[in-house]
């Protein structure tokens, strides 16, 4: 297990770096920041020296290179239109995603997977039928119309929830969170249900494919012809027996959303880094830009990694199977 | 003779489908005595299986049991509740499967299904629990129970996962064993130890089983009595040595000539010609007649099951008493 680990750390630092290159390129290509950072009207002098004290002047190779020299040291660089560390700016506005995320995906897997396991059980009941029809509203309606509908029913007409921004806040390790207070948890409530819609659909989908085949298996039948109750055999073998792609699933839209949740984030103005990565393609912050898509493709591999140990964790069989 | 442990009377299980109802198992009646071992034999489809899990109350719709009762120690099984049922099986009657690598759980521990299978019945402490389960690995030949008892599945070979099944099916100490099949999947060398052990293990604990198999063979060394199923209904019924020596169903007989080891060597195996008909379709009588050499216009009625001493068939034109194959 730990040799496994090691070897996937390894990967990790391959990957990342082919990422930097691809997207420091990509990044290159999207658009000089210049002509955004420099008012039309400035001399030329001012120009060149502004484009010298930024580095750009140099060829791409040269900064990269020096782009790479930096990261080595732990500096991602500062940021042109907030002028301070990219790192600090980011980790400021990730804790409103991160709970937001966790909240969505969290809820979603909570709710889905009991929802989807009793439809799977008794497929021909009319709740279950009502589940699946909801989780195909759920697939099938954008996120960004859901959003608008649940501010304007909950927050405009029955004025029960407010419609955006984070609320108060508290803090828990030197972070700021809203789910802490009250006033926070009514804030995180409607973006929170938003974003977790599909997720939802796609968990009830998944538990129900996973328990109606297990239900007609073997395994379950000697259960029964053991004695066991119903919902033992549901809790105690049927949920084990699913788990599996349910995992996959939820590291993967963890990871998306933590990275992609900027629909939900705009709607909701929740002040999360979704926001900042639009705002900073929109003013070509190049920094900014840069860090956060490798801070993505590092959160993508850390979740990968901690699905595969999850899974060794779940099914013995690829436990003996990496051991030999 | 023991006295009777399980009374099936005119047993009927239909399944609804589409294509329209069908009763896999009808009007089948049979006793197990105590401590005995009774073999059921019949081809795929001919409701062997059925008549197992209806015994046991676990028919899932379209399929329910519609006429006929099951009374263990004089106790009708037909109709209870759910619960009920649940709290029966397992703890009276028990059932071993097929294929040990399809009924164990691969993501669970033996000893996590065992003691599952222990807390549907009865709650033990966790150091008595842990006891019972390694004393009935160690009865069913696990070797090493105390340490093997926290391995899954997988890390066993096929016939030690069967005996693992066959553990839990004894945990509770069940007075019936439904076997259906649980050596077909096994190397034959596998079965024929595993056919020793449980003949000798029922005999220990003075369990009675049923013996559900495809296998002339194997029933015959284990059974000390047979019943033969075709079509869902029973055509014959007796003690082995006498059915084997002279069986009175023309069926009977067909399947006997089957046998690798009755015929003689280098001649091709005797065949039934044919194939069993469709239980949605079928023929107006007697099942078997539009395979059997003998059938005439009287098979078209039902034949009744006519009993001759320990003996029963069902079958207008049987075979007589001399004409031994």
């Amino acid at each position: 297990m730990l040799g496994f680990i090691i070897q996937r750390v390894l990967q990790a630092f391959v990957v990342m770096l082919v990422i930097s290159a691809l997207v420091f390129t990509g990044v290159y290509a999207v658009g000089n920041p210049i002509d955004v950072l420099i008012s039309p009207d400035a001399t030329q002098l001012i120009r060149e020296q502004t484009i010298r004290a930024y580095g750009l002047d140099q060829p791409l190779w040269k900064q990269y290179l020096d782009f790479l020299g930096r990261l080595v040291r732990g500096d991602f660089g500062r940021s042109f239109v907030y002028n301070m560390p990219v790192l600090d700016l980011i980790f400021s506005r990730l804790p409103a995603t991160l709970e937001l995320t966790l909240a969505a995906v969290l809820g979603a897997t909570a709710l889905g997977v009991p929802l989807g396991m009793y439809a799977g059980y008794r497929p021909e009941s009319p709740l279950a039928k009502a589940i699946m029809a909801f989780s195909i509203l759920g697939f099938s309606v954008p996120t960004f119309w859901i959003g608008l509908v649940l501010i304007f029913t909950f927050a405009v007409s029955l004025g029960w929830l407010p419609a955006g921004n984070r609320g108060d806040t508290a803090a828990l390790f030197g972070i700021q969170w809203s789910f802490l207070t009250w006033n926070g948890l009514m804030h995180l409530f409607l973006p929170a249900l938003n974003l977790s819609l599909f997720k939802f659909a796609l968990m009830v989908r998944l538990a129900r494919a996973g328990t109606r085949e297990v239900m007609l298996t073997d395994t379950v039948k000697f259960a029964r012809a053991a004695g066991l109750s119903e919902g033992t055999i549901l809790l105690r073998h049927v949920l084990r027996l699913i788990a599996i792609p349910i995992v996959t699933v939820f590291g993967l839209e963890f990871g998306s959303t933590l990275a992609f949740a900027v629909v939900t984030e705009t709607i909701f103005s929740w002040p999360g880094v979704g926001k900042l990565i639009i705002d900073s393609i929109s003013t070509l912050d190049r920094p900014v830009m840069v860090a956060y898509l490798m801070l993505v493709a590092f959160f993508f591999i850390m979740i990968n990694l901690s699905v595969d140990v999850a899974y060794a964790a779940l099914d013995p069989r690829l436990r003996t199977r990496r051991a030999a | 003779m023991s006295p009777v442990l399980l009374d099936v009377n005119g047993l009927t299980t239909r399944f609804a489908t589409r294509a329209g109802s069908l009763n896999a198992v009808e009007d089948v009646s049979f006793t197990v005595a105590e401590g005995e071992i009774v073999g059921l034999v019949g081809e795929s489809g001919s409701g062997k299986s059925v008549t197992g899990f209806s015994i046991l109350g676990l028919i899932d719709p379209p399929g329910r049991i519609v006429a006929g009762s099951v009374k263990l120690n004089g106790r009708e099984l037909v109709g209870l509740s759910h619960a009920a049922l649940r709290s029966m099986r397992g703890r009276e009657i028990a059932m071993v499967f097929q294929d040990p690598s399809a009924t164990l759980n691969p993501v669970l521990t033996i000893e996590t299904q065992m003691r599952l299978a222990i807390a549907a019945h009865e709650s033990l402490g966790d150091a008595a629990a842990r006891a019972r389960c390694i004393e009935v690995l160690g009865a069913v030949g696990i070797p090493d129970a105390a340490r093997r008892i926290e391995a899954y599945p997988h890390q066993f070979s096929g016939g030690m996962r069967q005996r693992v099944a066959i553990a839990i099916a004894l945990l509770n100490r069940p007075k019936l064993i439904i076997c259906d099949e649980p050596t077909t999947a096994l190397d034959v060398s596998i079965q024929a130890q595993i056919l020793t052990e449980m003949k000798s293990l029922a005999a220990r604990l003075g369990t009675a089983m049923i013996w559900i198999s495809h296998d002339l063979a194997t029933v015959s060394s284990v059974a000390s009595r047979i019943l033969v199923m075709y079509a869902g209904r029973l055509i014959e019924a007796g003690p082995i040595a006498e059915v084997l020596r002279q069986p009175r169903h023309p069926y009977t007989r067909g399947l006997l000539g089957s046998l690798p080891g009755i015929a003689r060597p280098g001649q091709d195996l005797v065949q039934i010609p044919g194939a069993m008909p469709s239980l949605i379709d079928l023929p107006q009588g007697c099942a078997f007649q539009p395979r059997c050499g003998f059938a005439d216009a009287q098979c078209a009625t039902m034949p009744a099951l006519s009993a001759e001493g320990a003996r029963s068939f069902r079958c207008h034109h049987p075979l007589a008493a001399e004409t031994a194959p």
